[in-house]
């Protein structure tokens, strides 16, 4: 392919091609070949220890050391491999299945990928500062603070904001991923006609959206606690272990809280693609339709929404009461049935089916094995008196991973279904087919002795002798399972030379529209506008769709209207998340059908790339070391200059011409974006005030009025504030108002008005955290800082979370000031508008925060 | 004229521990109908699961054996459900009976455990337990602090369990007692021991370096050499910190940091 015809992406040869591509083709491989590295780092670390655990006792790795890497491997292989793994084949997959030329927004997509990269690289680093974080990968609190941190504790800080930078990536790629399914179906293709594979895909980046929103919270606390000293996770008695006296007999379990109803949905979110691929192998090497496929998408609907009701069942031995017990209990044995039909229907659709014993079949079928034990012990663990004993034993380790990796399992089994799809070419299948012999055989030998075993408490390098046996067998069913890849990237790697040249269709009974196209699939996927309008796949050329959207009224050709105007929209919507630096934007220029999609960009990197820098200069701070401050500053401008650059630079993804929209016919795509990360900054922004609620509780609601809080802290600034933030709120309204007037002077000075009145609330919040810092009074004679107390933490944290999302919203409101002088905005006031959305939403949290912060 | 005498026989003859049903009595029957019912259900699914694979294998034949009877997927097909519905209800219905009637029945022993006997017919020995880096304190009703757990047998001991630092657990597996030791707050167990002997108390939640050496002995005694024990005790801390020493000795010689 001539690089003409790449528009301006250089050959899938070229070096460069990999560091400037949006395609999401291209995007998911980096996302596959990144994810299977992390998964051998992740599993070197997993073998490490379990060949400390061939006998009892630390004699190889050193407690630290043993510690290290259990925690380091779990956080490795749930965040870094199984859903970037997955989400390289919904890059690669999902818009093509879905008849899409790509995701919504690419750069964005870009960009998810480069955090994640780049994250990982954090964490990689990580091993270089001292320790790494050893706390195990639920990170209890406050074992995961720097009191109880050995050493400078700067690995354990680079952790937490490696975190930080993973989740911005995964709340990106949840944005995009949803505006995509719902903005850019094939004609004809309602949400629930979308092949299975998709839809668990819609249903993970639906969990996504709002779970890792309160991950996020959880860990932009924690890393507050290690940077700005605040003291949300720190428990003190008699003042002897803390560097501060603030007594917080909620910090513990507020921690458990936040991170488990992330991590319950978690679970679902890793293993929900995996059930899609399995659904998709079983359909295509039985030859049989998925049997009672309604009823397979109802249960994993309802899985996806009880996901966020059953998280305290990981907290049974916390004291919680009877009464929440038995919620909790009923929910948990509730999720469990839904996940019953699909084995069903599984199990059912091989009937009267023409079987064949494929390696990605294989994989899908040990999958769905593995999957029946995994989820037979489970239920184990829903008996409460059961539940009470097998906590933190190695029961609960067996069957995670009969569940987690049983998911990756199938996982695999994708990665040699598309493989022929991705590469053009065919793996060796006899080779394929030893490999799963020697994984399944590695897997058992690795994971079902620890079922005997469970007796062996989680996370201990000590047992009795009478279980080194199974340990020993554990350990050796490990290294299997750990050579059964060497076979594999064998097979993949030498197949991309030697293997046969496969057409669009290597599968005979595949049916969803990747295998419709060449393999690989050309940048632009399609031969036409793919349709699923009379019922079955077709192309269309460009002259029926000319004509169906003169000839069709309603939805379809409203979308289309919008972008065929010739109009160029400057969309300014902004996706931001006030973890410092990690700000993201993305302009849409939308250009007239004719004009062809940008597929390039080098700003993604480089966002990622000062990301990077800024976040490993935070981890050091603390120290005052020049080399750390000066890796921030310079990381912060980096990232600040390239987000900059990337709004400003053109670049078109244009809407569909014709798209099946329900139900969001007529909201715009940044509209839909800024939508969708508005209701995850919802679930931030409740988590932080949750977590106030629930500290405050734990202290005792009214005494903590009176013991934490200075009388010095009056009500009249946050008063001034609220007036200033409606009234700016207003002004808004009336730049749009002027704009569809077409009145640049209104446009102009409306929003040099809320720019203004935004400064105002800061310059205002400056000075009355200027005299709290340093007030003096019998109760508080060093000032009010945010290491006081509890009290003082949860209020310039939360209100300060508020106050970065004013900044960020400032931000924009200055650039779109300086575009609407310049002329821009007049008679299309839709920019303006979703900025508004944004500004309105910062208002609302306010309205919130003043109450809760200021009257009660 | 019922009442008057249990109150009576209690009175006189107190019941004890030993006449309660034990945490680990409930365990491991619970635990046991579980694994029966488990393995059963495992194989029978597993072994259903593999006839129908095998049943409907491909001969490579090239010939369809069901073209008459089943209509196979086809290219660029909108994705649409295949028949046998009604065999997945049934599958379901059964699986979630099973499922829902096993908790059911495991409520009413969770009751049971989290309510505790009848204090009326057996008085607890309350104790409490402090968590801390890495090692247990054991604070008796009369200010007694020991390392090691020592209880009499046949007794209903009831444990209070926090911590003074980081989140632990304390749990002794012989005797199916288990709970958070959370800091700031305290949580509650109970149990019975029908045998004297030297048990293990361990941590349960990963603390730190020394998490995995966090383990200490529980000694179940006859009644009488309890009772004769706890007379010594004067209500202060038992000869030093023998426990934590070791730990911390222990941790530092497998090449873990002292902290």
């Amino acid at each position: 392919m001539s690089q003409d015809h790449e528009h301006g992406l250089p050959p899938k040869s070229s070096v460069s091609r990999w560091f400037l591509t949006t395609n999401h083709k291209d995007i998911g491989v980096l996302y596959l070949i990144t994810a299977l590295f992390f998964l051998v780092f992740g599993g070197v670390l997993a073998l490490l220890f379990r060949l400390e655990l061939i006998s009892s006792g630390a004699d190889l790795l050193g407690s630290m050391g043993y510690n290290q890497a259990v925690s380091t491997h779990g956080l490795l292989m749930v965040f870094w491999f199984i859903s970037p793994f997955a989400f390289g084949f919904a890059n690669y997959v999902v818009p093509l299945q879905i008849g899409a030329d790509d995701l919504a927004f690419p750069r964005l997509n870009a960009l998810s990928y480069w955090l994640y990269l780049f994250s990982g690289i954090l964490m990689g680093v990580s091993f270089f500062q001292g320790t790494t974080f050893a706390g195990g990968w639920t990170m209890y609190a406050p074992l995961n603070t720097p009191a109880y941190i050995p050493g400078e504790g700067l690995g354990a800080t680079s952790v937490v904001l490696a975190l930080i930078m993973f989740t911005a990536a995964v709340t990106l790629g949840s944005v995009n991923f949803l505006t995509t399914m719902y903005r850019m179906r094939a004609e004809g293709l309602r949400m629930r006609d979308i092949p299975i594979f998709s839809l668990s895909i819609n249903l993970t980046v639906w969990m996504m959206l709002f779970a890792f929103a309160a991950l996020l919270a959880a860990l932009m606390i924690l890393a507050s606690d290690h940077i700005l000293g605040t003291t949300y996770f720190q428990y003190s008695i008699d003042g002897t272990t803390m560097a501060t006296d603030a007594d917080n007999p909620g910090a513990s379990l507020l921690w458990a809280h936040l991170f488990w109803f992330f991590g319950h949905p978690e679970v679902y979110i890793v293993f929900f693609p995996a059930l899609g691929v399995m659904a998709e192998c079983f359909q295509t090497f039985t030859g049989r339709r998925l049997v009672g496929r309604k009823w397979f998408i109802i249960s994993m609907v309802l899985v996806a929404l009880q996901s966020f009701v059953v998280w305290m069942h990981h907290m049974f031995l916390t004291g919680i009461n009877l009464p929440i017990k038995t919620i909790f209990m009923a929910t948990t044995i509730g999720i469990s049935l839904p996940f019953d039909l699909m084995v069903f229907s599984l199990i059912y659709t091989m009937a009267k089916g023409r079987v064949r014993f494929t390696t990605p079949f294989l994989f899908s079928l040990g999958a769905l094995i593995l999957f029946i034990i995994g989820g037979i012990t489970g239920v184990f663990l829903g008996a409460i008196v059961l539940d009470y004993q097998f906590r933190g034993t190695y029961w609960v380790v067996a069957h995670f991973h009969y569940v987690m990796v049983a998911g990756a399992t199938a996982l695999f089994g994708g990665l040699y279904y598309w493989y022929p799809k991705i590469t053009g070419k065919m793996y060796n299948e006899t080779l394929g087919k030893i490999q799963f012999g020697v994984y399944f055989l590695g897997f058992n030998l690795l994971y079902f002795p620890m079922f005997i075993a469970w007796e062996t408490p989680r996370r201990v390098f000590v047992y009795p002798d009478g279980l080194q046996i199974w340990h020993t067998m554990a350990t050796v069913g490990g290294f299997i399972l750990g050579a059964s890849f060497l076979l594999m990237f064998y097979n993949l790697f030498v197949s991309l030379w030697r293997g046969e040249d496969v057409g669009p269709n290597p599968w005979e009974y595949a049916t969803s529209a990747e295998w419709a196209v060449s393999s690989p699939p050309p940048l632009e996927n399609f031969p036409g506008v793919p349709s699923y309008g009379t019922g079955k796949l077709e192309f269309l050329d460009e002259e029926t769709v000319a004509e169906r959207t003169e000839s069709m009224p309603g939805a379809a050709a409203h979308g289309h209207a919008a972008t065929d105007g010739g109009t160029v929209t400057d969309g300014g919507a902004v996706t931001a998340r006030a973890a410092t630096t990690a700000t993201t934007m993305e302009s849409t220029h939308e250009v007239s059908g004719e004009e062809h999609a940008s597929h390039a960009s080098f700003w993604p990197f480089l966002v990622s790339l000062g990301g990077f820098i800024a976040f490993l200069g935070l981890s050091g701070v603390r120290t005052g070391s020049v080399f750390y401050l000066t890796m921030a500053a310079v990381g912060g401008v980096a990232t600040f200059g390239s987000l900059v650059g990337m709004t400003r630079e053109p670049f078109h993804a244009p809407e569909m011409a014709i798209a099946e929209r329900w139900p969001f016919e007529r909201v715009e795509k940044m509209k839909l974006g800024m939508w969708t990360f508005l209701a995850s900054d919802i679930v931030l922004f409740g988590a932080f005030i949750g977590s106030y609620a629930f500290v405050r509780v734990a202290y005792g609601w009214t005494a903590w009025h009176h013991d934490l809080i200075p009388a010095e802290h009056v009500t009249m600034p946050g008063l001034i504030n609220t007036y200033l933030l409606l009234t700016s709120s207003f002004l808004v309204v009336l730049a749009m108002v002027a704009a569809e007037r077409e009145s640049k002077r209104g446009t102009v000075a409306a929003l040099a008005g809320t720019f203004a009145l935004g400064v105002g609330f800061l310059i205002n919040k400056g000075l009355e955290w200027q005299h709290l810092f340093h007030i003096s009074t019998e109760t508080f004679p060093n000032g009010w800082n945010l290491s006081t107390n509890i009290a003082s933490s949860t209020f310039y944290l939360t209100t300060g979370l508020h106050g970065a999302h004013v900044t960020i919203g400032l931000i924009i409101c200055a650039y779109m000031t300086v575009r609407a002088w310049n002329g821009a905005y007049q008679g299309d006031d839709r920019a303006i508008e979703y900025f508004g959305l944004y500004w309105h939403f910062v208002d609302i949290v306010w309205l919130f925060l003043f109450p809760l912060f200021y009257i009660l | 004229m019922a009442a008057s005498l249990i109150t009576y026989t209690t009175v006189v003859f107190p019941l004890h521990g030993g006449d309660v049903r034990a945490p680990s009595a409930v365990f491991d029957q619970i635990f046991e109908v579980f694994l029966l019912l488990g393995t059963a259900v495992g194989v029978v699914v597993v072994a259903y699961t593999m006839y129908h694979a095998l049943k409907y294998r491909d001969d490579g034949g090239g010939t369809d054996p069901y073209a008459d009877k089943v209509e196979r997927p086809e290219m660029g097909e909108m994705p649409t459900g295949g028949a046998g519905g009604r065999k997945v209800f049934y599958s379901f219905s059964i699986s979630a009976v099973i499922v829902v009637s096993l908790i059911a029945w495991t409520y009413s022993q969770l009751l049971y455990i989290e309510q505790g006997p009848d204090p009326a017919q057996a008085e607890a020995l309350e104790i409490d337990v402090e968590g801390y880096r890495f090692g247990w304190d054991f604070v008796y009703p009369n200010g007694h602090t020991t390392n090691t757990l020592r209880v009499p047998q046949d007794r209903v001991v009831r444990l209070q369990v926090t911590s003074t630092d980081v989140f632990h657990n304390f749990g002794i597996p012989a005797l199916r007692v288990k709970t958070d030791a959370v800091p700031g707050q305290y949580t509650s167990a109970w149990f019975t021991a029908n045998e004297t002997g030297t048990y293990a108390a361990k941590c349960y939640e990963l603390c730190g370096s020394g998490h995995s050496l966090m383990t200490t002995d529980v000694v179940v005694m006859p009644q009488d050499e309890y009772e004769e024990w706890y007379a010594e005790t004067n209500g202060t801390a038992a000869s030093g910190n023998e426990m934590d020493q070791r730990i911390a000795t222990e941790a530092t010689a497998l090449g873990g940091a002292p902290a």
